[in-house]
């Protein structure tokens, strides 16, 4: 289907939606009121219910919340296993591949029955069975300039887990342009890398690496080598991050990157400041 | 009347999550009143809600708190 055949069916899809509310007398923007916790959320998600920067109001925040995680490999599964256990409401898993043997080792959502299945699907499966209260819509498709703006289209937040600097800069601009907050990440080897971004307010990621690395610079996956529970140390600390912002809760990255040396067991919190002639969050 | 709410069938944390997200219920400055088994969950009901910040009076295996 051609883009502006789906840009066709979205909008009518809008208007009805919008025409529903009206007519009810809600503002086109609401949400339909949802109803407090029940028993089984409450023993689900005891224990981050009592924590005391955590209660039923943060909890129906994660519940209303729809996000999409760029990625179901070695970040994105971290990512959306903790997204989905923790009751966030809806989550799009969007990835074009398909599960390789050699994807195991860091693949937590990922088993070796699944292994030439697609990752989207593979873990769908996986997080429905984790939390069936969870709404999971898999993409099985790679996100690209041309598609990269529908597809972030209706979330509330984007958690880029991908394996490239092109994609990376690609949901960077979309995130920006829609407004919508993005959770950044990354790792090579040992290092990691994670940066909460809110366009409009805090630096994007082109703002604090306006260019690629050159091209010698930049290996994949497969050149640089990671082992598993480094890729599942950046991918937990998206997860929170992302957690963070949907609840509201104060952000210690809201203007900063967190660089992690997993070799050296350090942290450095680097501040990232907005550049004003950024292409990509300049207007936003 | 205050609110009322039995966690004697409960064991922790699914007490101090009933008596947290009740008192969020209420608003501040209204009591509620918290029916304890004895033990761990009389012992740690009227705790965990002083460390919240809230006013407590025990009475037996009755915990009255009073949200802040």
């Amino acid at each position: 289907m051609s883009t502006d055949r789906r840009g066709l069916f979205r909008h009518a899809a809008r208007a009805a939606r919008d025409a529903a509310r009206a007519a009810q007398g809600l503002p086109a923007d609401a949400r339909p009121l949802r109803p407090p916790l029940d028993d089984t959320e409450l023993e689900r998600y005891g224990r981050q219910l009592v924590l005391p920067e955590w209660g039923e109001a943060q909890q129906l925040r994660l519940r209303d919340a729809s996000v999409l995680v760029v990625g179901a490999g070695a970040l994105g599964s971290p990512v959306a296993l903790y997204l989905a256990g923790a009751g966030v409401g809806r989550l799009g898993i969007l990835d074009g591949d398909d599960v390789e043997l050699s994807n195991l080792h860091r693949q937590p959502l990922h088993f070796t029955p699944d292994v030439g299945s697609a990752k989207a699907h593979s873990a769908a499966t996986k997080l429905r069975f984790l939390n069936p209260a969870v709404e999971i819509a898999p993409y099985q498709v790679r996100l690209d300039e041309d598609n990269a703006d529908l597809l972030i289209e209706d979330h509330d937040l984007v958690v880029d887990c991908s394996d490239s600097f092109a994609t990376r800069y690609t949901v960077n601009a979309a995130c920006c342009a829609a407004g919508l907050p993005l959770v950044e990440g990354g790792v090579a080897g040992w290092t990691g890398l994670v940066m909460p971004i809110r366009p409009g307010e805090s630096a994007c990621y082109r703002c604090a690496f306006p260019q690629p690395p050159p091209g010698d610079a930049q290996p994949t996956c497969a050149q640089a080598g990671v082992l598993g529970p480094a890729a599942g140390v950046v991918g937990s600390l998206q997860a929170l991050a992302a957690i963070r912002i949907l609840a509201g809760l104060p952000d210690p990255l809201e203007r900063a990157f967190l660089q992690v040396d997993l070799a050296e067991a350090t942290t450095l919190r680097v501040s990232a400041t907005r550049r004003s002639d950024c292409p990509d969050c300049a207007g936003a | 009347m205050a609110a009322t709410l039995d966690v004697t069938a409960l064991t922790c944390p699914m007490t101090w999550v009933r008596t947290k997200l009740a008192l969020e219920r209420l608003p501040a400055g209204e009591e509620l009143v918290v029916l304890c088994a004895p033990g761990e969950a009389l012992e740690n009901v009227p705790r965990s809600a002083r460390e919240a910040g809230h006013d407590v009076a025990v009475e037996g295996a009755v915990v009255r708190i009073v949200r802040r």
